[in-house]
C-alpha cells in the first residue's frame, strides 16, 4: 500500500465519522424541532376540543336557564328560580370564555359576536319573563315564553353554536391531520436518520476491517521479508565461510606442494656447486698440465685450485649464478613458510581471556630490549585498559608494531617510542606512536598488503606482519589505521572490543 | 645382525629420492635400498600378492617414508604397517616436507619411530639425511616375525 493510499483512505474514514455526526446533530435538531412541532399541533387539537367543549357548556346553560323559568312558571317552586338565576349568572362569563377561546380565528370571532348578541337576547327575554312573574302576570310570563319559543333567538343562538361547532370540527380535522403528519415525519427523520447513522457505521467498520486486513498483509509480508533477509544473510554468510575455507586450504595445499620441488632445486643446485668445484679443480690441474712450468705451489685438497684469464672468469660467472639461485631459493621458501604460518594462523580458533595489557606489553617490550638498546630507543608504557581478548594473537599483533617501531627508526636519532590506550563506546583504543622514518600517505594501503613493502628497503623482511597483525585484529572483531608522513614517525592505531567473545565475529572469518 | 638390513624408500619425488639415496650413501651406509615411487608398489612389496605381509617374513626392513603420495597417503601406509604382525616391529621414519604438528602427532600416535621434516636449506637436508644414515648404521633392527 502506498503511503498516499494510506492518506487518503486515513482522509476517508476522518470524513465519514465527520458525516456521521452531522447526521446525528441534523436528526436531533429535526428531532426536537418536529417533537416541539407535534405538541404545537396537539396543543391546537386539544384546545378545539376545549372550544367544542365551551359551546356545549354555554348551550347547556341557556337549556338550563330555560327550563328553570318554565319550572318556575309551573310550580312557582323556589328551586327553579334560584336554578335559573344560577344558569343566567354563568351564561355571560361561558360566552366571554368562549370569545377568549376563539379569539385567534376571525370566523370564529364573528360567530361568538352572533351569538353574544343571540344569547343577550335571550337573556332579556329571560328578564323580561322573569319580571311578568314577579309582577303575578304569569300570563305575561307565559306568552313570553310561547313568543320565545316561536322566536327565532333560541334557533339563532342553536344556528350559530351549530356553525361554530362545524368550523371546529373543520380545524380539528385539519389540525389532527397536521398532528398526524407531524408526527409521521419526526418519525420518518427518524428513522431515515437511523438507517444513515446505521449505513455509515457499516461503510466505517468496513473501512476498518478493509485498513486492519490491509495492515496485518502489509505485517506477514514485514515478517516473511525479514525471514527472508535473515535466512539470506545466512547463507551469504555461509558462502562466504566456505570460500574463505577454501582459500585458506587453497593456500596450505599449494605452498606446502610447491616446497617438494624447492628441496629438488637446492638440493641439486648444491650438489652443481659441488660438481662445480670438482670441474674447475680438474681445469686447474689440466692448463697446468699442458701449460708452461708454473709459477704456483702444487694446491692440495678442497681449497680452490688458482685459476687464471679465461678460466677464472668462467668460474666466478658459476658461482654468482649459483648463488643468484640459492638466494631466491631461499626468499621463495621464507614466503611459503609465511604463507604457510598465516594459513595456520587463520585456522587457529581464539579463545577469549581476561588479558593485563600492560604486563603483555611489558613482555613484549623486553623481549625487543635488546634491538632498542642498539637503535638507542627508548619504549614508554602509558596508561592501558584491560581488556577480554585472545592472549596469543594480542601477543603478535603487539609484538609485531613494536618491533616494527624499533626497526624502522630514523637513522641517528634516538628513538622515542610509546605505547598508549584508552576506552570508548565498548572498545579499546591501542596506540603505538614512533618518531621513526615513517610512511609516505600513498604507501597507507600497500604495507598492510601481503609480501609489500615501503620505503627503503635496508631492513630484512618479507612483508608479512602488518598484513597478519591487519587479519588477527579483523577476526578479534577490531580495525587498524595508520596516521603517518614521511620522517615524522608514525602512529599506528588498533581498535578492539573491550570483551571479545567467540561469537562477536564467526569464528572462520 | 644375521641379516642385513633392506631400506624401503617410499619417496614419489625422483629428485629427493636421488639426493636422499645419495647422503645416505655418503654417510657410509652400504644396506641396499629399495625405492618405490608410489604408495600402491610399496604396499604390493611390503605385503605380498596376498596382502598378508607373509612374503617379508624373517626379513630386516627400515621403512623411510613420505606422506605425500600421489595414490595414497603415507599415514594409511603406516597405519597397515603398524597393524600388520609380520611389519609392526619395521623401524618407520617418516622424512616429508610437512611440519604441521597435527599431522607429526598423528604420525607417532600410529607408531611412527622417527619423523624428519625435510629442510628446503640444502645442508641442513644432507646433514639430516646423513645423520639418520649414522643412525641407520648403529640401529638394530629385528627380523619381521612373530
Amino acid at each position: 500500500m502506498t503511503p498516499d493510499a494510506t492518506r487518503r483512505r486515513a482522509i476517508g474514514q476522518i470524513l465519514l465519522l465527520a458525516a456521521g455526526f452531522l447526521v446525528l446533530v441534523a436528526i436531533s435538531a429535526s428531532s426536537v424541532i418536529l417533537v416541539n412541532q407535534a405538541r404545537k399541533d396537539n396543543g391546537l387539537v386539544v384546545h378545539t376540543v376545549e372550544v367544542e367543549n365551551q359551546i356545549n357548556t354555554l348551550l347547556l346553560e341557556i337549556r338550563r336557564a330555560e327550563s328553570g323559568v318554565r319550572g318556575y312558571l309551573l310550580t312557582r317552586g323556589p328551586e327553579f328560580l334560584s336554578d335559573h338565576q344560577a344558569a343566567v349568572a354563568a351564561t355571560l362569563p361561558a360566552v366571554e370564555k368562549l370569545a377568549r377561546l376563539t379569539a385567534d380565528n376571525p370566523v370564529q370571532t364573528e360567530n361568538t359576536g352572533k351569538l353574544r348578541s343571540a344569547v343577550e337576547a335571550r337573556l332579556d327575554q329571560f328578564a323580561k319573563e322573569m319580571n311578568f312573574l314577579k309582577q303575578n302576570q304569569p300570563e305575561g310570563a307565559v306568552a313570553l315564553v310561547r313568543e320565545a319559543a316561536a322566536s327565532n333567538t333560541s334557533g339563532a343562538i342553536r344556528d350559530v353554536a351549530l356553525a361554530m361547532r362545524d368550523e371546529e370540527e373543520r380545524l380539528f380535522a385539519v389540525r389532527a391531520d397536521n398532528a398526524d403528519r407531524t408526527q409521521r415525519l419526526a418519525s420518518l427523520v427518524t428513522i431515515a436518520g437511523s438507517g444513515l447513522v446505521i449505513a455509515l457505521a457499516g461503510i466505517s467498520i468496513f473501512l476498518v476491517r478493509r485498513s486492519a486486513r490491509a495492515r496485518d498483509e502489509a505485517e506477514a509480508l514485514l515478517r516473511d521479508n525479514n525471514i527472508n533477509l535473515e535466512t539470506t544473510v545466512d547463507q551469504r554468510t555461509a558462502d562466504l565461510r566456505e570460500a574463505n575455507n577454501e582459500i585458506q586450504r587453497f593456500a596450505y595445499i599449494v605452498s606446502h606442494d610447491l616446497r617438494s620441488p624447492l628441496v629438488n632445486i637446492m638440493g641439486f643446485t648444491s650438489e652443481l656447486e659441488e660438481l662445480r668445484a670438482d670441474i674447475f679443480r680438474r681445469i686447474a690441474s689440466l692448463s697446468r698440465a699442458a701449460g708452461p712450468v708454473s709459477p704456483l705451489p702444487v694446491v692440495t685438497g678442497d681449497a680452490e685450485p688458482a685459476l687464471d684469464g679465461e678460466d677464472r672468469q668462467l668460474s666466478q660467472d658459476f658461482s654468482e649464478a649459483l648463488s643468484f639461485i640459492k638466494s631466491s631459493i631461499a626468499k621463495m621458501d621464507r614466503l611459503i613458510t609465511a604463507i604457510l604460518n598465516l594459513t595456520r594462523e587463520g585456522r587457529r580458533e581464539f579463545e577469549p581471556v581476561p588479558i593485563d595489557t600492560r604486563e603483555l606489553i611489558e613482555g613484549i617490550v623486553a623481549t625487543v630490549a635488546h634491538q632498542a638498546a642498539e637503535a638507542q630507543a627508548r619504549i614508554r608504557i602509558e596508561a592501558l585498559p584491560n581488556i577480554i581478548s585472545d592472549r596469543l594473537a594480542l601477543e603478535q599483533i603487539f609484538s609485531n608494531l613494536i618491533d616494527n617501531a624499533v626497526k624502522y627508526l630514523k637513522p641517528g636519532v634516538p628513538g622515542d617510542i610509546s605505547v598508549r590506550g584508552r576506552t570508548r563506546l565498548g572498545f579499546a583504543i591501542f596506540e603505538i606512536v614512533d618518531n621513526g622514518r615513517g610512511i609516505d600517505p600513498r604507501d597507507h594501503q600497500r604495507i598492510f598488503d601481503l609480501f609489500r613493502r615501503a620505503g627503503a628497503q635496508d631492513k630484512p623482511g618479507q612483508g608479512i606482519g602488518l598484513a597478519h597483525v591487519r587479519a588477527l585484529v579483523r577476526r578479534l572483531g577490531g580495525t587498524m589505521s595508520v596516521q603517518s608522513e614521511l620522517n615524522s614517525g608514525s602512529t599506528f592505531t588498533i581498535t578492539l572490543p573491550i570483551a571479545w567473545t567467540a561469537s562477536n565475529r564467526n569464528r572462520d572469518t | 645382525m644375521s641379516q642385513p638390513v633392506t631400506i624401503i624408500m617410499i619417496e614419489d619425488d625422483e629428485g629427493h629420492a636421488r639426493l636422499i639415496e645419495r647422503n645416505i650413501r655418503r654417510s657410509g651406509v652400504n644396506n641396499a635400498i629399495l625405492p618405490f615411487s608410489n604408495g600402491t608398489a610399496a604396499m604390493n612389496y611390503l605385503f605380498g600378492k596376498d596382502g598378508s605381509g607373509l612374503d617379508r617374513k624373517g626379513e630386516a626392513l627400515l621403512i623411510l617414508l613420505d606422506l605425500n603420495l600421489p595414490d595414497m597417503t603415507g599415514i594409511e601406509i603406516l597405519r597397515r604397517v603398524k597393524e600388520n604382525k609380520y611389519l609392526k616391529c619395521a623401524p618407520v621414519v617418516v622424512l616429508t616436507t610437512t611440519d604441521d604438528s597435527q599431522e607429526i602427532k598423528r604420525c607417532y600416535e600410529l607408531g611412527c619411530n622417527v619423523y624428519i621434516t625435510k629442510p628446503v636449506n640444502y645442508e641442513s637436508f644432507a646433514n639430516a639425511i646423513r645423520q639418520l644414515g649414522l643412525f641407520f648404521s648403529v640401529i638394530q633392527v629385528p627380523p619381521a616375525a612373530i
